[in-house]
């Protein structure tokens, strides 16, 4: 089994990058990889409760829920959030210190900035 | 050595360029190359220079959804496949690369 | 007994996942039947299935983008 990570770090509203992102790492878990997905940078804003269908951009709620029913470890980077004043985010994502965020990269056999 | 690429960008990015010479030479050496493309990096299958991996023993596979929402006709030689094809190469390879 | 699932309206990963997690409410040797409108999924859900060691019993278009898929347990 090989532990993954896949990093989400840009803003989710001009694109369709992060919603993939997302659904690439409910397919990496088919072959019972350990998948983690981290939020960080701007891309702290895809863990927030916002509401991208208000510009027309499906929100990714089938990504999300299948990352849930799948137990997917999610982990939102504590400094970026507070540097966006972000207080909220998405049951099911850990806010995390830096730390953690980077022991989880350098323990990871593969890593995935998308 | 299995080397895993995965491939997110369309193929006026550098990383189409980077992604044919480490192919290209990961294969000179002798090692395994499989490569996936999903999201824009799907248009890929379109650019001679990288559909001519194939005929060096590179693996090439793509996600069969992105490309259907991009309305890009199968290649011959080019799995059309799912996530499920990205997670086998994610779990077979000794190295893997992203490239988005 | 042989278990149905519905997956129109879904597409790949969530095809391949949701029925991988059928499966295992499916005793082996049993029947599932899988319906699908995601053409990619009709190629790819069976030979992702096979290679898991499922055996793929038939495929069957029941419509316009309607498919029918009959999986054995392993």
């Amino acid at each position: 089994m090989k532990k993954i990570a896949v990093i989400v770090r840009n803003l989710p509203f001009n694109t369709r990058r992060n919603a993939e992102a997302l659904r690439m790492s409910v397919g990496l878990t088919l072959r019972e990889d350990k998948v983690t997905v981290i939020f960080i940078d701007d891309g702290v804003y895809t863990a927030t409760r916002a509401k991208p269908e208000l510009i027309n951009i499906p929100p990714p709620v089938r990504e999300f829920g299948a990352l849930n029913m799948l137990k997917c470890n999610m982990l939102a980077d504590k400094p970026s959030m507070e540097k966006r004043c972000i207080q909220e985010i998405l049951e099911n994502i850990k806010c995390v210190e830096r730390e953690e965020i980077i022991r989880t990269i350098n323990e990871s056999d593969i890593v995935i900035p998308f | 050595m299995k080397l895993g690429i995965l491939l997110t960008t369309s193929p006026e990015n550098e990383n189409t360029n980077t992604v044919i010479e480490i192919s290209k030479a990961a294969r000179e050496q002798g090692h395994d190359v499989s490569i996936f493309l999903m999201y824009d990096g799907v248009y890929n299958v379109n650019k001679k220079e990288f559909a001519e991996l194939i005929g060096k023993g590179i693996e090439i596979a793509i996600c069969a959804f992105n490309a259907e929402q991009r309305k890009l006709a199968k290649v011959d030689g080019i799995l059309f496949g799912s996530q499920y094809d990205h997670a086998c190469i994610a779990s077979d390879v000794d190295r893997f690369i992203s490239f988005g | 007994m042989t278990i149905e699932l519905d997956l129109k309206g879904e597409v790949c990963p969530y095809t391949f996942v949701k029925t991988k997690l059928k499966l295992e409410e499916v005793e082996s040797g049993e029947e599932l039947i899988v319906f699908f409108d995601h053409a990619p999924a009709v190629e790819n859900v069976p030979r992702s299935l096979k290679n898991e060691g499922h055996k793929i019993m038939g495929i069957e278009q029941t419509g316009d983008h309607c498919w029918k898929v009959r999986i054995k347990k392993v």
